[in-house]
């Protein structure tokens, strides 16, 4: 060999020791970069998508593919050199030969120098394909799966290549299984999750519907519930308009065609049931030919398992709400469930108003006690109904407790439309109901206010209709009052006066005022008028007429009674301690709510004991409109039988039946103020006075006239021969202590009394 | 095709060198679009230098275009008509009527966050904005910005969309070897690191992408066994640095192997060429940083399997006219598009000049347009298609 025979031949080996280890290399490479893929964490989606690349890298391949044959078609599931709208993925091909001969033997089928026909499918015929594989994924379930490889180059597949494709087809399969197994269960895992967000059945099946479409893979899914014989469709994703038309269906119809499967190719159902609740049927279906995987009906029924306790749930969470907002007994919303739908359209952006509307049934008391409660229960919810009648489908009707319910008008312009309704509800009301048998009477009171978006509030606003309502109610039953925005800021200050009321006797704010009664003739006192007064610290002096009220609404008025008792009777035991205060009377005003509470006559008795007073040294004063009810009898009656004298004040102001004179033991009647400012003047009003003297004279009475200005007056009234009176013109309401002091000898009494003689 | 006169490509050249970014922009287009005969323009490709105020260049290139589709990027030096511009001044313009092809641009970034991402969304948008008219045959021409990274991501977003049966050429944009800001443009918009835009190119016949590069092996196939990014630990179980030196010629300065900014008068360079299934080889630029690591540019996964390549100017030009001859071969082109790497420029040094002229010189009377890139595209058969220290090229 000849030097350079030698180099050459150097060459030679040196470029064939260099093929070889290139091409070892190349195989060991490739290899482990499958290999490390395959190791690699991630997805199935992600898997696939990641080998493939690699295949057609180390492989080089023009094209790459994973399908599953679906009849006698293969669907591409995933591709690296298709186009990403190749038909291959939807439509599939038709199955050739190589890829039949691959999957019914489970061997790996190679083609070289050209692939022709149904081998070289679809978009891949137009590229000039020469060579290709087919690797079935064997193992189940996978085995209708194949990896196909196709080369424009004239490179066939070699064993060596076969062999490693083969190798990385088993392990892709298993490897695929395991990352769809796992994603399934970590998605099973994090769509229950998903689902047990919901806590109301719509949002829930909503989801559902799109948690099984990601789930199954599917094209279409959707939701039905079966009540009874009635299907309805409840959600639902992809399904074509004209599938979503026309629910609810007979329960028996539901999966006959032409149903929502309608042109699907495959339709996967589960039922899923539920505590007290319908059944649920789910439902995923293919468009495509490719079918579901295999195990996708359990993992569905897994999924139907989580979507049964999460419906269970919100069932639950339903009932539970339904009683936090519910009235138990008419199944109305309750208060608070008004003050959240008030607050919800209050907070609304929108220019309209809302109109609230306050019922309170008048008579309802004497329903229940005539008939009892649940003769009272009964009227309540024959109320309901009817109210609930009389309402628009967008108005809020609750009960706000006891016989009291409120309405929620939204979208309301003026307080006109408001009164509107309310007038209507009225005259809906204002009938006979038969309950236990009775036919009963029913009318209501109503108040009703309009509140502005964003300014008004729920609580302001049931506070003004229900101000409103009392004014109704003062009128009488069955009336409407409306309150704009003046009547519902002057009905703000009263209640803010009432709830200082409650208080101001503990602040020092009450006292009591003393006015002599004088005997016309004599001059002498022969008794004080207890006054209630009441100081407030901003509006000073606060009118008996306004307050007096005030306290009888909030009940204040018992405690305050009470205490205007126990005052009065002291301070007259203290005068008497007095040699010129023997004999003195106390007059003492009643309110007609004091007479609501037990025991009422015993325990005014128990005050006048207690100060040491005889129950005669006690002039009672009852209103003449306030009375005459069963208590006011037995009350005046028990302390008339004990020796208190009754005083009937205001006498001839409000319609006067002398029957009443009679049957209770009033010994006493003041003459109004009106009258005896008259007597002067008038014609009528002296002929009045002398008629009510007259009356009491009959009677047996004695009469006080109140109110005396002028000595004119004191002599007329003298002159028709009544015999007490009081006024300015004898002495204005004083201090206990200066009150005293007219009770001293002529020479220190103050001025203005001394004057007025 | 049978060519006719109104769908024959029509392609026109235009070049400045003025600083005036303004008087550069509107210099090389009007130039350029003067080479089409009166035929309307239907693509404009610039390529700039990166030292120019680029909007204020593409707002004068924009006055003269109109609305035509126009797509470009910053270079590290131009060829055309085999002229070579070199890096740091100039911008030149290549006007293209319709001809036979329907022309589809679009831009995109976010290459640098979501690389298959950008690219499945560049590739919908160019092919969207050729119109909705299928086409027998189409290619993608890409540019990216080649500080991005990310390239073969790209590449594998794009090939996701647009499969195997169009092939993909471009290249990344340059900055004149400053390595500081890559830019590419589409209309009025310049996109810098993480854009990348496309046309798409609707043609009649098929379009063939050709790379080649011309390094030779210089060693015996080896595996990396250990590597980290862009850090190459090990080759065959020794250190890499080690080994990437024992194949140097006696003559390399040892303190500059690779192939960023050789000294003048540098004969040779060295490269890894990652052994490909078919045998060739994808080069992958390395060099000695220097700590005296062994660093690549794109990064060679572990047990990658490698031989180290080497080149001397005169394997580099050698290739030229294959390319060229290659690209053209069976059709009746009017304009070149080659893609060559800076680090050929590189190691070209003082002969630099010599592969735009062959370029030209092997095309003939076919126009020739080019840039020198960080990186070029061909994507050919499989999904890989990203190169170093290659030229490709497409015909049109």
């Amino acid at each position: 060999m000849t030097g350079d025979d030698e180099v050459q031949e150097l060459k030679r080996q040196l470029a064939a020791a260099s093929e070889a280890a290139r091409d070892a290399y190349r195989d060991t490479t490739r290899l482990i970069q499958l290999l490390a893929l395959l190791g690699q964490p991630g997805g199935p989606d992600e898997l696939m998508e990641d080998l493939l690349a690699v295949l057609s890298d180390v492989f080089f391949t023009d094209v790459v593919c994973m399908a599953q044959l679906a009849g006698d078609r293969l669907v591409v599931t995933g591709s690296c050199g298709l186009p990403e709208d190749d038909p291959g993925f939807t439509d599939g091909w038709a199955a050739g030969e190589s890829a039949l001969a691959a999957l019914s033997g489970a061997v790996p089928v190679a083609v070289g120098g050209g692939v022709r026909g149904a081998d070289a499918p679809g978009s891949v015929s137009r590229l000039g394909i020469r060579s290709a594989a087919w690797i079935p994924l064997s193992g189940d379930p996978y085995a209708d799966t194949l990896l196909i490889l196709f080369r424009t180059s004239d490179r066939k597949f070699t064993v060596s290549d076969l062999r490693i494709l083969s190798s990385v087809a088993g392990r892709l399969h298993l490897a695929l299984q395991e990352r769809e197994h796992n994603a399934t269960i970590e998605q099973l895992a994090h769509f229950g999750h998903l689902l047990t967000r919901h806590l109301e059945a719509e949002p829930l099946l909503d989801a559902a519907a799109d948690l099984l479409r990601r789930l199954t893979r599917a094209d279409r899914t959707w939701v039905v519930t079966v009540e009874g014989t009635q299907a309805q469709l409840r959600a639902h994703r992809g399904l074509p308009a004209e599938q979503v038309q026309g629910w609810p269906r007979p329960a028996a119809a539901v999966d006959e065609p032409p149903g929502c499967g309608a042109g699907l190719a495959e339709v996967l159902r589960v039922a899923v049931s539920c505590e007290n609740g319908p059944t649920a049927l789910l439902y995923a279906g293919r468009e495509r030919p490719r079918p579901f995987a295999r195990g996708t009906l359990e993992i569905m029924t897994i999924f139907g398992n989580h979507l049964g306790v999460a419906l269970t749930n919100a069932e639950l969470y339903r009932t539970l709400a339904e009683r936090a907002t519910r009235d138990p007994l008419t199944g109305l919303a309750n208060r608070s469930a008004l003050v959240s739908h008030l607050d919800r359209l209050l907070s609304a952006e929108d220019p309209s108003r809302v109109g609230v509307l306050f019922c309170d049934l008048d008579g309802f008391k004497s329903v229940n006690d005539l008939l009892g409660h649940e003769a009272g229960d009964e009227l309540l919810l024959q109320v309901a109904d009817r109210l609930r009648h009389g309402i628009r489908p967008e108005d809020l009707l609750a009960r706000f407790g006891g016989d009291e319910f409120v309405i929620v008008l939204d979208r309301i312009k003026q307080l006109a439309e408001v009164a509107e309704v309310g007038g209507r509800v009225c005259a809906d009301l204002n009938d006979l109901f038969t309950v236990s048998g009775e036919r009963v009477h029913v009318s209501c009171s109503i108040g009703g206010v309009l509140g502005v978006r964003g300014r008004a509030t729920p609580s302001a606003m049931l506070r003004d209709a229900d101000a409103a309502m009392y004014v109704a109610k003062g009128r009488g039953s069955g009336q409407v009052e409306v309150f704009d925005e003046d009547a519902s800021h002057r009905s703000r200050d009263r209640l803010d006066l009432r709830s200082e009321l409650l208080l101001a006797r503990d602040r020092g704010q009450l006292h009591l005022a003393y006015q002599p009664i004088f005997a016309l003739d004599s001059r002498a006192i022969v008794a004080f008028e207890a006054l209630l007064r009441w100081t407030h610290p901003h509006h000073g002096n606060v009118p008996p007429d306004v307050f007096i009220p005030l306290a009888e609404e909030s009940g204040a008025i018992v405690e305050i009674g009470q205490w205007v008792m126990e005052q009065a009777c002291r301070q007259l035991a203290q005068w008497h301690r007095l040699p010129e205060g023997r004999g003195l009377g106390m007059s003492v005003n009643l309110s007609p709510v004091q007479l609501h509470q037990a025991h009422a006559a015993e325990r005014t008795l128990g005050v006048i004991r207690a100060a040491g007073l005889h129950p005669a040294d006690i002039w009672l004063e009852i209103t003449e409109h306030s009375y005459l009810r069963h208590e006011v009898t037995q009350y005046a009656s028990a302390l008339g039988a004990a020796g208190v004298h009754l005083v009937l004040d205001d006498f001839g102001t409000a319609y006067s039946n002398l029957s009443y004179l009679k049957r209770l033991p009033i010994e006493i009647l003041k003459i109004d103020k009106s009258f005896v400012s008259g007597v002067t003047g008038g014609h009528l009003d002296i002929s009045i006075v002398r008629a009510i003297l007259a009356i009491a004279d009959s009677l047996g009475l004695v009469a006080i006239a109140e109110g005396i200005e002028t000595e004119e007056q004191r002599t007329t009234l003298r002159g028709l021969g009544c015999r007490l009176g009081q006024g300015y013109l004898l002495s204005r309401p004083l201090p206990a202590a200066q009150a005293g002091l007219l009770l001293r000898p002529q020479e220190q009494m103050p001025a203005r009394a001394r004057n007025a003689r | 095709m049978t060519s006719q006169p109104d769908t024959r490509l029509r392609a026109g050249v235009g070049f400045s060198e003025s600083a005036d970014p303004a008087e550069a922009g509107g210099a090389a287009v009007r130039a350029a679009v003067a080479g089409l005969g009166g035929q309307p323009a239907a693509l404009f490709i610039v390529y700039a230098s990166v030292s120019y105020d680029l909007i204020a260049l593409l707002h004068a290139v924009r006055g003269e275009t109109g609305q035509a589709p126009l797509v470009g990027c910053t270079t590290s030096g131009q060829f055309h008509d085999g002229r070579l511009i070199t890096p740091g001044i100039g911008v030149s313009v290549l006007a293209l009527s319709a001809g036979p092809y329907r022309f589809g641009v679009a831009s995109v970034t976010g290459v640098r966050d979501e690389p298959v991402a950008a690219g499945q969304r560049l590739a919908r948008a160019a092919r969207a904005a050729a119109g909705p008219e299928p086409s027998a045959h189409a290619a993608v021409l890409l540019l990216t910005t080649g500080l991005a990274g990310h390239q073969q991501e790209l590449l594998n977003g794009v090939h996701k969309v647009v499969g195997a049966a169009v092939p993909v050429v471009g290249g990344g944009a340059g900055d004149d070897r400053l390595l500081v800001r890559t830019c590419v443009f589409e209309g009025d918009q310049v996109y810098t690191d993480g854009g990348a835009t496309a046309v798409w190119i609707a043609a009649p016949h098929p379009l063939t992408v050709v790379a080649e590069h011309g390094w030779h092996d210089v060693s015996l196939p080896l595996l990396v066994t250990r590597s980290d990014g862009l850090v190459i630990e090990e080759i065959a179980g020794r250190p890499a640095a080690e080994v990437f030196r024992e194949h140097f010629h006696d003559d390399v300065n040892y303190e500059r192997p690779g192939l960023v900014r050789p000294a003048p008068g540098y004969l040779s360079a060295y490269a890894f060429g990652l052994i490909e299934p078919d045998g060739s080889k994808l080069i992958r630029g390395a060099y000695i940083d220097p700590e005296g690591r062994l660093r690549s540019f794109t990064p060679l996964p572990p047990y990658a399997p490698v031989q180290i390549v080497a080149c001397a100017p005169d394997d580099l030009l050698r290739v030229t006219e294959d390319v060229v001859e290659q690209a053209v071969a069976g059709r009746d082109a009017a304009v070149l598009l080659a893609f060559s790497c800076v680090a050929r420029l590189d190691v070209l040094a003082e002969r630099g000049p010599v592969e735009a002229a062959r370029i030209q010189a092997a095309a003939g009377d076919v126009t020739t347009f080019g840039f020198y890139t960080y990186g070029e595209f061909a994507r050919t058969t499989r999904v890989a298609g990203y190169h170093n220290a290659t030229l490709t090229a497409i015909a049109l």
